[in-house]
């Protein structure tokens, strides 16, 4: 049997216009309200992204923001009273909304798999990890010629995720540690060989050294299965560490959006959050005195500033910023900022 | 604390904290690191008096905290106060914000009814929150995350304490509210002369932490590596100092390239060892002598301190020059082979550019 994907891993960081293929993941205009009339809120509200087949692409954002719910439109799984009032999803050009339950179920299952916030507490407890992949190779028999090469597969992902296959077949959760059952949630996510996984805060529950490794890890995969990665986090440091292409979220909106030299760029075209992030980020290199904390806290979605929404804490913010929300501008390289300062620099009149 | 030793349960041949000394002075600022499961909450506990240690003492203010009775227990008792890392779990969730931090005042008689509200508003200042009689009625599941944080660290310095331990308190919040956080925890040993031991599994959050203070390393109940903060960020002398250094994420893209590309091979696994060196299990450069006894902290400059027989083999951070030049995308430099300095662990599977684990 053949292991892996054909798909060869495309430079994570190749610029979007070098990408002939349409993309594999299409976020189009969406928006995702929670409630209804004067209550409701908008978690996403007006994004647009597009995810290149072999991207590793990073959604990040502070608490609140909307990440998981926009990783949650990916699949279509928005839990209830979230629904889309505005735009669509694609995968592979057709739009979620247009499919029928039966192709919904077969893209979720073995084309966009998703890894869910502290899916390590997802195993049932009295259920060993084999059952847990039994019962998922059961459920579509269409993957593998047998069950047999089903269960080598997911040996061959156990690897991948640096755990020892005979160890963890009859393991039991509670034998595994938090680290383990995150990587073992990842092996389970990929052996219907997807096309795409999202993962919602692959590392936020870990200490330094499970992170260091997962980051090691979901390279590797990348480049050993060809698998595209979408990931969401709100750290800033993992997205460098690992992104090719990253979207900046900020109380619902996509603030700035492009590679992610051009996010972590310093004195290039950025948005003032951004910038004031990388700085918030107290770390082992640099200068300490060079770290500096963020004013104020993220808005309440139901209350939100007039204006644009980061204007409140931001060290630039103008008269306008309090006045209109800044439009997505993009420059010709692709890449998007939300910002009438910063979008100054591109000469182009905000509206 | 004086060699103190804590085991939960006698079943369990390696205890939790093994022979742990350490000092902490008046408005000092102590960090303790170490990977998940190390005892670093235990030893948290053990000196708030929370846990009684199977052996060993642990004292404040020269007294032995079980020896203390009566006015004296109760003094100490306000004395060390206790953050967690979880403000939703620590947080009655049945009791407004100002019911919570009045209760303690009053109890503990620093504040009467009457002037009450002063205080609470005096103490909402003092941690940044919004002073005013509404914010007072809400309940902590009205709050954000670091409102909830603010709220906690409210209660315990309400109460004057001498010695604050802040255990993962930053670790569930959003990176922007982390370093005011932390500021907020700082300003307190700066302004008011109380001590803090923050601890965490992040070197970054630590030396940001800890300027001026000094960080304990510990590796499965055993304090491995101690100093001045900024002379153990730049110069590790512990192998496993060194690792953890290494490990923490930068928020640079070309300089994560750059490690990732000098950064030596190392292994996860191997259960700490019984015997010898705590770490030898784990260590690269671990020979028979580090099976078979323990190295007793040498002193390796003014005030650093390492348990290690072999600290001059500890590779300098940074000094590994990047391989492989960056041609393709990012992840092109990470597969690049070579530049590893550390490889050489007995066990496992250790690949270059990376922390390799089989821990099935
Ligand atoms: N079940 C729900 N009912 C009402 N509003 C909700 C619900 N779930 C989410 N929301 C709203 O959507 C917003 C975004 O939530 P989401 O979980 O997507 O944020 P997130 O960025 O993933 O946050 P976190 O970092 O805390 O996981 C929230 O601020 C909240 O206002
Ligand atoms: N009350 C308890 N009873 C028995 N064992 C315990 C108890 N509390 C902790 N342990 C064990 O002691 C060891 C150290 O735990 P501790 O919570 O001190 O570690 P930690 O360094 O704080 O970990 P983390 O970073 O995950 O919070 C672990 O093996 C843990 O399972
Ligand atoms: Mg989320
Ligand atoms: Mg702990």
């Amino acid at each position: 049997m053949s292991i892996g994907r054909g798909e060869p891993a495309s430079g994570a960081g190749t610029s979007p216009a070098a990408g002939l293929a349409r993309p594999i993941l299409e976020v189009d205009n969406l928006t995702v309200t929670f409630g209804d009339g004067p209550g409701s809120v908008r978690a996403v509200d007006e994004v647009s992204l597009a995810v290149e087949t072999g991207d590793i692409y990073a959604i990040v954002g502070e608490s609140g923001c909307g990440k998981s719910t926009l990783a949650y439109a990916l699949l279509d799984i928005i839990p209830p009273p979230g629904r889309v009032t505005s735009g669509e999803v694609r995968f592979k050009g057709r739009s979620l909304s247009q499919m029928s339950r039966g192709e919904l179920n077969r893209v979720r299952a073995a084309e966009v798999a998703m890894v869910f916030q502290a899916a390590m507490n997802a195993f049932h407890p009295v259920i060993t990890i084999g059952a847990h992949v039994d019962h998922t190779l059961q459920a579509h028999p269409e993957v593998f010629a047998s069950r047999s090469e089903g269960r080598e597969y997911f040996r061959y992902l156990l690897n991948l995720v640096r755990l020892r296959p005979e160890r963890t077949w009859d393991a039991y959760e509670s034998q595994l540690s938090g680290g383990m059952k995150q990587r073992v949630a990842i092996a389970l996510a990929l052996v219907l060989k997807p096309s795409v996984v999202v993962l919602d805060e692959p590392t936020t529950a870990l200490d330094v050294l499970n992170q260091r490794l997962m980051i090691d890890i979901l390279a590797d995969l990348h480049r050993s299965l060809g698998v595209s990665i979408v990931f969401v986090t709100h750290d800033l440091a993992l997205v460098a560490e690992l992104a090719g292409r990253v979207a900046v979220m900020y109380a619902g909106r996509l603030v700035e959006s492009g590679t992610v030299d051009e996010i972590f760029a310093s004195g290039g075209r950025r948005h003032p959050y951004v910038t004031a992030l990388t700085a918030a980020i107290p770390t082992v290199v640099g200068a300490v005195s060079d770290v500096r904390p963020i004013p104020g806290e993220v808005p309440n979605l139901a209350q939100l500033p007039p204006g644009c929404r980061f204007s409140p804490r931001c060290a630039l913010a103008e008269p306008i910023c309090q006045e209109q929300e800044p439009a997505l501008l993009q420059d010709d390289r692709g890449h998007l900022v939300a910002c009438h300062v910063a979008n100054r620099l591109l000469g182009v009149p905000s509206k | 604390m004086d060699n103190v030793t804590h085991r939960y349960s006698a079943a369990v041949a390696r205890p939790v904290l093994d022979r742990v000394s350490l000092a902490i002075r008046a408005s000092e600022v102590v960090s303790l690191v170490g990977e998940s499961g190390c005892g670093k909450t235990t030893l948290g506990k053990l000196i708030a008096g929370l846990e009684r240690p199977s052996s060993g003492r642990v004292r404040f203010g020269g007294r032995d905290i079980w020896s203390l009775r009566g006015k004296e227990a109760k003094a100490w008792r306000l004395s060390v106060q206790l953050v967690h890392q979880d403000p939703y779990a620590s947080l009655n969730p049945g009791l407004t914000i100002g019911s919570t931090l009045g209760a303690g005042l009053v109890h503990n008689k620093l504040a009467r009814h009457h002037d009450l509200q002063e205080h609470l508003v005096a103490l909402m200042r003092q941690v940044g929150l919004d002073a005013t009689p509404e914010f007072l009625r809400r309940y902590p599941h009205q709050l954000s995350g670091g409102q909830r944080q603010r709220v906690a660290i409210a209660r315990a310095i309400s109460v004057r304490p001498q010695l604050v331990v802040a255990d993962e308190v930053t670790s569930m919040l959003d990176v922007s509210l982390r370093v005011s956080i932390l500021d907020l925890l700082r300003s307190f040993s700066e302004e008011r002369g109380v001590a803090s031991l923050f601890i965490s599994h992040d070197l970054g959050v630590v030396r940001y932490f800890s300027q001026g203070g000094r960080i304990l390393i510990m590796f499965y109940g055993v304090v491995v590596e101690e100093g001045p903060t900024e002379e153990v960020i730049a110069h590790p002398r512990h192998p496993y100092t060194y690792l953890l250094l290494e490990a923490v994420p930068v928020p640079n893209p070309g300089l994560a390239r750059q490690r990732a590309a000098a950064r030596a091979s190392e292994v996860l696994e191997g259960e700490p060892s019984g015997t010898g060196c705590v770490y030898s299990n784990r260590c690269p450069f671990a020979e028979a002598k580090c099976r078979d006894s323990r190295p007793e902290a040498v002193e390796v400059g003014v005030g650093h301190w390492v348990a290690c027989y072999f600290p001059e083999r500890v590779p300098a951070v940074g000094s590994v020059p990047p391989v492989g030049e960056g041609s393709g995308g990012p992840l092109d430099v990470r597969s690049h082979e070579g530049g590893a300095k550390l490889v050489g662990g007995s066990t496992g599977d250790v690949r270059a550019g990376g922390i390799a684990s089989v821990d099935g």
